[in-house]
């Protein structure tokens, strides 16, 4: 791409020949060529695996099913009788006051505590994680070069916080969840531990990075008139990192909830726990309401969220 | 100049932090949790420790006591199972593709908020653009997990079921992230399209999309990686991918062969990541 062909094109040159140097000239990658077609080829794959037969799917069985599922979405009183407000109501109620809102308090709860923990495990591994301030003499050299056992023992101080946050971040949440139950039993603490080492895990790797990016000529200034690593953190490096951590808190905790109406399918009881119990007695009636009800919740964090971001925003 | 009185003042942060303060102490009132109760048991400990211990001891082969002849060797299986989680992750995600790219473009205001012709601004097109923004924000909110379980229950248990049941909420992600894209990419080109006269349609096709072409796409890469967890996980349901045999295994404490599958699954992801840092850095420069 050294040529530029604008400069290049002779006086002489007409359009046409302009256009097609400059066609000709287009930055190109093989490597961006090669991966093209080695996503189409894993798309032809997928589609070829099997399990994907047009004609079982359109095939007048399984339009009874469809037909029946839908007929089955229908509050359960009112299946094969013409529709009914005032029953229709009194269904709804019922399964809210004794399922739905519950679950829903439940799941909002667990992803709140879960992301306000994460946060703090986070806020607690960000600094040693972070390649500046971990630093054997950070932001300014000291009197004497470092000696190399300070120097392996910071460094390793930073790549166990990093593996560590990894770690966290790399195992599923519902691994987590299945590992925590097993160790503390039916609570809502696995749920709400496993949502909060998994965001751990996340929050904690975007912070470092932030404080890694942090402009250094106040944290230069702290260090240079004597200030400890706990000292500068206090009083430069949090203040400045809370507003990026907040945004990154938020965007978090609308997949935390999301994740949280799903891992009480196994067995604490959030929204999922009662969609699947219901799955399970085949009422598909209620699993139908209490999916809206998550999604529900669902929409309701996205636009928190998004208002608490504008709040944060106007102070900028 | 008089000095500033110091006052004390929060600011909006300020309250932000609080209320997450305070939604967290509601939060643990609400779950009635008890700190006691994150004392694992003896058993509890025990668990932990193997299943933790097993980590830097990946199974290579079956802890089953007997293994029924004729099954293929577990790296075998396993491979298998992360061919079978990419291919129905790529398969999902052509399809959200198709569908959140064609929902995203329509779905962006440069369609609704008519710069030069305001006809748009009339009743149906704002019904037409509420009624779009809902579906999206549908699709996205329900987990793909649910899905599964919604379309489990007309379709049966099949490589289909899992495709649609990932695309679904991927086709609202890409369809929201793709027409933020579009709205925030420089509308420059576009508008002198516009000013020399082309039709709407030629100003977005040639003077919109190309800017917001290459963040799209690196977008969506991130999306295949995320797709892909999102299909291990579905294995929970019974569907062949990883996450199916990795339950099997916890289940029957074989921590080991657990680990064996999770680190298939990172190394399929960190290819992933790696892949599409690679194409990210040559795509947005």
């Amino acid at each position: 791409m050294s040529a530029n062909p604008f400069r290049d094109a002779r006086v002489t040159d007409d359009r046409e020949t302009l256009i097609r140097r400059l066609w000709q000239d287009r930055p190109r990658s093989r490597f961006v060529h090669w991966s093209g077609g080695l996503l189409l080829a894993l798309v032809v794959h997928g589609w070829m695996l099997g399990g994907v037969n047009l004609s079982d799917v359109l095939s007048p069985q399984r339009w009874q099913n469809v037909e029946r599922f839908l007929t089955e979405l229908r509050p359960f009183p009112l299946q094969g009788r013409a529709w009914d407000w005032s029953v229709a109501g009194q269904w709804t109620l019922e399964l809210l006051r004794e399922k739905a809102w519950p679950a829903a308090v439940t799941t909002l709860a667990i992803s709140v505590l879960a992301i306000v923990l994460a946060t703090l495990g986070a806020l607690l591994l960000v600094l040693s994680a972070a390649r500046t301030i971990a630093d054997a003499e950070p932001y300014l050299p000291g009197p004497r070069p470092p000696g190399l056992i300070r120097r392996l023992g910071s460094g390793g101080v930073v790549a166990g916080t990093r593996a560590l946050l990894t770690f966290f971040r790399a195992v599923p949440e519902y691994i987590w969840a299945f590992l925590l139950v097993a160790m503390l039993g039916p609570t809502a603490w696995p749920a709400v531990l496993a949502l909060a080492l998994h965001n751990t895990g996340v929050l904690g790797k975007l912070g470092a990075d932030v404080v890694e990016n942090l402009e250094t000529p106040a944290l230069e200034a702290l260090r240079g008139v004597g200030g400890s690593r706990l000292q500068i953190a206090g009083v430069g490096i949090l203040p400045a990192i809370v507003p990026r951590m907040l945004l990154f808190v938020f965007y978090r905790w609308e997949t935390c909830i999301r994740e949280a109406t799903v891992l009480g399918m196994l067995g604490i009881v959030s929204l999922g726990y009662w969609i699947e119990d219901a799955r399970s007695r085949n009422h598909y009636d209620e699993m139908f309401f209490l999916i809206l009800v998550g999604a529900l919740i669902v929409l309701l964090g996205d636009v928190l969220s998004e208002i608490a971001r504008r709040v944060m925003r106007t102070q900028q | 100049m008089t000095a500033k009185t110091p006052s004390f003042s929060i600011g909006p942060r300020g309250w932000v932090l609080l209320s997450l303060l305070a939604s967290a102490v509601w939060a643990s009132v609400t779950l009635d949790l008890d700190v006691r109760r994150l004392v694992p048991t003896e058993g509890g400990w025990s668990v932990a420790a193997e299943f933790l211990a097993r980590a830097v001891s990946p199974a290579l082969t079956y802890e089953a006591a007997v293994v029924p002849a004729g099954t293929q060797p577990l790296l075998v299986k396993a491979t298998e199972a992360a061919r079978m989680t990419l291919a129905i992750a790529a398969a999902a995600m052509s399809l959200a593709l198709v569908a959140g790219g064609t929902l995203g473009l329509c779905a962006s205001t440069f369609w609704w908020r008519g710069t030069v012709r305001g006809v748009r601004r009339r009743f149906p097109f704002v019904v037409a653009y509420a009624g779009l923004r809902i579906l999206i924000a549908v699709m996205r909110s329900v987990h793909e997990l649910f899905w599964a379980v919604l379309l489990l229950a007309v379709f049966g248990l099949g490589n289909l079921t899992a495709v649609v049941a990932i695309a679904i909420p991927y086709t609202g992600v890409l369809a929201k992230v793709f027409s933020e894209l579009i709205d925030e990419a420089p509308r420059d080109a576009g508008d002198a399209l516009d000013g020399l006269g082309a039709s709407r349609f030629q100003a977005f096709i040639f003077g919109v999309l190309p800017r917001a072409l290459p963040d799209m796409g690196a977008y969506a890469f991130y999306r295949f990686e995320c797709a892909l967890r999102s299909s291990a996980i579905l294995g929970f349901f019974g569907f062949p991918t990883l996450g199916y045999y990795v339950t099997a295994s916890f289940e029957n404490l074989h921590y080991g062969e657990v680990w064996s599958y999770l680190y298939v699954l990172f190394v399929l992801i960190a290819l992933v990541d790696w892949w599409s840092g690679q194409l990210r850095r040559r795509l947005v420069a």
